[in-house]
């Protein structure tokens, strides 16, 4: 059984956690050479790595600068970014994606740790049996996804209204209504079970320590409060990669717009990876579609610094 | 001195002037001899119509053989693309100079833009159609691959936009169909009126007199905007003119379909294309009873979904004469720089070109011809629809050739999309598209 070190810290551990002085070149050069085995095994990650993330990356940076034109584009300075901060479509796409994101990521987040929760005290088989259900949509293509619930939204014959008419509410057009079409994409989102962060919370909850609840139940302390003052707060490394990471996928959201509602009705259902993909391959205005994805990056940057800042675990 | 100067001079000039007159009866001079190219020639092309093993490639697949083996050294290369997804993979293609050497696109922009056209990615063609051939095109289908006066691809077909009637909807409301398929606004919505109703009288309507979509690249509802005279832009292209009392009038009346008069469904002006078409088409629905589509559906509802129905012409207005969109397809030779190569892509392009091979595509995929030589071949005798939708090319509108006109089409049906969800009056709506396309047509 895992032990918390009780006591005051040896004077080694802390000389360990010391920042150790920076080796020179010639030294971290022999250190490579010693481990050239490590370095050969990771070369055919590193070259598709830098084939297809890191030249693309670099070569949109440089086209967000550039008038596109197939032969020969000329330099631009700064006149792509200019457009990007002055185009009110830019506007509308930001402003429906940071709802998109700001209402999905939190559920999406609390409902994996709500579900996990639950699932974690069931045996073993059933738990099982709702890992692989609840992780089947990760693996299912979004296009279908989205086409199943294009269906169950359809104004005539769709699920949702059909159930409306039980309690006799009239139909709703879900999908052709601007004050609807967003909200009913979120829904959409919100519904489907957050896989990836179910697993990592039961991976993470199977590693902490039993002997913790134990001292719990002994002081008296409710099935809640360890959930909320051991659970919870144990949690939060997997909770931060998982606010990550969601935050990063809403943010691109795209699979859903353009086989749903196309960005319409109007520009209700706009968002910033769709409006980048008409911007470039409708348009063919590609430096300006590289400038709207280097400004992407930099707000996806930001809420993630401020993500890692906010739940870091070591403060 | 003098003397063997002149006489210099006079042989050049002779020498000069006999180069022009041979290059000038040889238009191949420049533009290669396709003889001398050995190679493989890329084309895309989509699913057509199936043959019995439901290969829907069959058509261009047996072209292809019969001219690999009429010219040695030559393999042509077919790539099978989805119409659906031909427009984006080919600007990626673009976007990545990895084109194809032919594709069946428009220049109108769904693909290929004025702006490739202006950057040289589309090559002219005019050096491999005399003025014989060309005259054997219609003039329409000529003027929609030109620009600045070049002509940029073969075109193979002509579509247009009709209203398809379900003659069992409108036996059933006991409601006479438009003779000879004309009418006015006023004839087309009483026929709406009486076409809406409940079959089974518990209140909700089974089926409903018209509907149609809204969506930007789609033009099935426009002929209704043009009812009264009006047009997207100025002849000059210079000013929007959509904001017309007389298009803001009949933009509002086709919304109002149903807004006030409830004889279109809730999704009427919606974005949902399949889904509107089954509703028209699907045998286990047909709940509405009229809407616009192009030509592809005749043939469609002769087919995979029998279909008891007419072509009838779009209701006219004020303007008393009945106008449809319509469009042109046909082959389009991407930038090459091997001119041999070229003239043999151009062979190639009308090989596949002939009166012949497009009397074979609009019998068997349901468009017409656009060479007058093959539509004289009567490829409809026994199609009464298509006839009858032939019959109204000549009340064809193109849509402007601007090379924003993706932006502006965008800019104008996002806010025809709010018009028809009632959350604008037309007015405010095309008021609120002149401001974009203003900025766009500086």
């Amino acid at each position: 059984m895992n032990q918390m070190p009780m006591g005051p810290v040896p004077e080694k551990a802390i000389e360990n956690l010391k920042v150790k002085k920076k080796p020179n070149n010639k030294s971290s050069f022999l250190q490579m050479k010693k481990n050239y085995s490590a370095y050969l095994f990771l070369l055919p990650k590193l070259i598709l790595f830098t084939l297809f993330v890191a030249i693309p990356v670099i070569w949109a940076f440089v086209l967000s600068f550039q008038s596109y034109k197939v032969f020969g584009s000329e330099f631009a300075g700064l006149d792509n970014y200019i457009q990007v901060f002055e185009s009110e479509a830019f506007r509308i796409a930001l402003k429906n994606t940071l709802l998109f994101t700001i209402v999905t990521v939190p559920f999406g987040v609390v409902s994996a740790l709500v579900i996990s929760t639950l699932i974690f005290a069931l045996g073993k088989f059933s738990q099982s049996l709702f890992r692989s259900a609840f992780y089947l949509p990760t693996v299912t293509s979004m296009v279908i996804i989205a086409m199943v619930w294009r269906w169950m939204y359809n104004y005539e014959f769709g699920l949702f209204n059909y159930i409306l008419g039980w309690f006799g509410i009239e139909q709703i057009n879900w999908l052709g209504q601007s004050n609807s079409a967003l909200w009913a994409l979120i829904i959409m989102q919100c519904l489907i079970p957050f896989g990836v962060g179910i697993i990592m919370y039961l991976a993470s909850m199977g590693s902490i320590s039993n002997s913790l609840y134990e001292a719990a139940r002994m002081d008296g302390a409710s099935s809640f409060n360890q959930w909320l003052h051991i659970t919870i707060p144990l949690l939060k490394p997997t909770t931060l990669y998982l606010v990550l990471l969601s935050t990063i996928g809403s943010f691109q959201v795209f699979t859903q717009i353009i086989m749903m509602t196309g960005g319409g009705p109007g520009s209700a259902t706009e968002t910033l990876v769709h409006l980048i993909y008409k911007t470039g391959f409708r348009d063919f205005e590609f430096g300006l579609a590289a400038a709207q994805s280097v400004v992407l990056f930099v707000i996806i940057l930001i809420f993630s610094v401020i993500q890692f800042r906010v739940l870091r675990h070591d403060e | 001195m003098n003397k063997m100067f002149k006489k210099s001079a006079l042989t050049l000039a002779s020498l000069g002037l006999a180069a022009s007159v041979l290059a000038g009866c040889n238009g191949n001079s420049e533009e290669g001899n396709a003889d001398e190219f050995k190679g493989k020639i890329t084309i895309w092309d989509g699913p057509r119509w199936p043959d019995k093993d439901d290969n829907k490639y069959h058509w261009l697949d047996a072209k292809i053989k019969e001219y690999e083996e009429a010219n040695e050294g030559i393999e042509v290369e077919l790539v099978q693309v989805p119409w659906a997804e031909l427009g984006d993979k080919l600007g990626v293609a673009i976007a990545g100079k990895s084109w194809p050497d032919i594709a069946p696109v428009d220049i109108s922009g769904s693909a290929v833009s004025i702006d490739h056209i202006e950057q040289g990615v589309v090559e002219p063609i005019d050096g491999f159609l005399d003025k014989d051939e060309k005259a054997d095109f219609y003039e329409n289908a000529l003027d929609a691959y030109t620009y600045d006066d070049k002509l940029y691809g073969i075109p193979n077909s002509i579509t247009l936009h009709s209203m398809l009637l379900n003659l069992d909807l409108f036996e059933e409301a006991g409601v006479t169909p438009p003779e000879n398929g004309e009418w006015t606004y006023d004839e087309f919505l009483d026929a709406a009126k009486k076409l809406t109703f409940d079959r089974d009288g518990d209140g909700k309507m089974d089926v409903y007199g018209f509907s149609t979509y809204v969506m930007p690249g789609y033009y099935e509802s426009w002929p209704f905007f043009y009812k009264n005279g009006g047009s997207p832009l100025n002849e000059d292209m210079t000013e929007f003119t959509f904001d017309s009392p007389e298009t803001v009038q009949a933009i509002q009346d086709l919304a109002d379909l149903k807004l006030t008069e409830k004889v279109a469904p809730e999704t009427h002006g919606g974005n949902d294309v399949g889904g509107t078409f089954q509703a028209w088409a699907n045998e286990e629905q047909r709940t509405v009873a009229m809407q616009p589509w192009a030509t592809w559906a005749i043939g469609a509802a002769q087919g995979k979904y029998p279909t008891n129905f007419m072509v009838a012409n779009y209701p006219t207005g004020e303007s008393d004469t009945p106008k449809t969109i319509g469009g042109v397809g046909g082959w389009v030779m991407f930038h090459q720089e091997d001119a041999n190569k070229k003239a043999a892509v151009a062979d190639f392009m009308k090989f596949i070109s002939t009166a012949e091979e497009q009397n074979v595509m609009a019998q068997n995929y349901g468009i017409f011809p656009a060479r007058i030589s093959a539509a004289e071949m009567d490829p409809f005798k026994d199609n009464p629809e298509m006839t009858r939708a032939m019959e109204m090319s000549d009340q064809v509108v193109m849509l402007p050739r601007h090379p924003e006109w993706k932006k502006i089409d965008e800019a104008i049906q996002t806010q025809l999309q709010l018009v028809f969800n009632g959350e604008k009056t037309a007015e405010e709506a095309m008021a609120d598209a002149k401001k974009a396309v203003d900025e766009l047509l500086k």
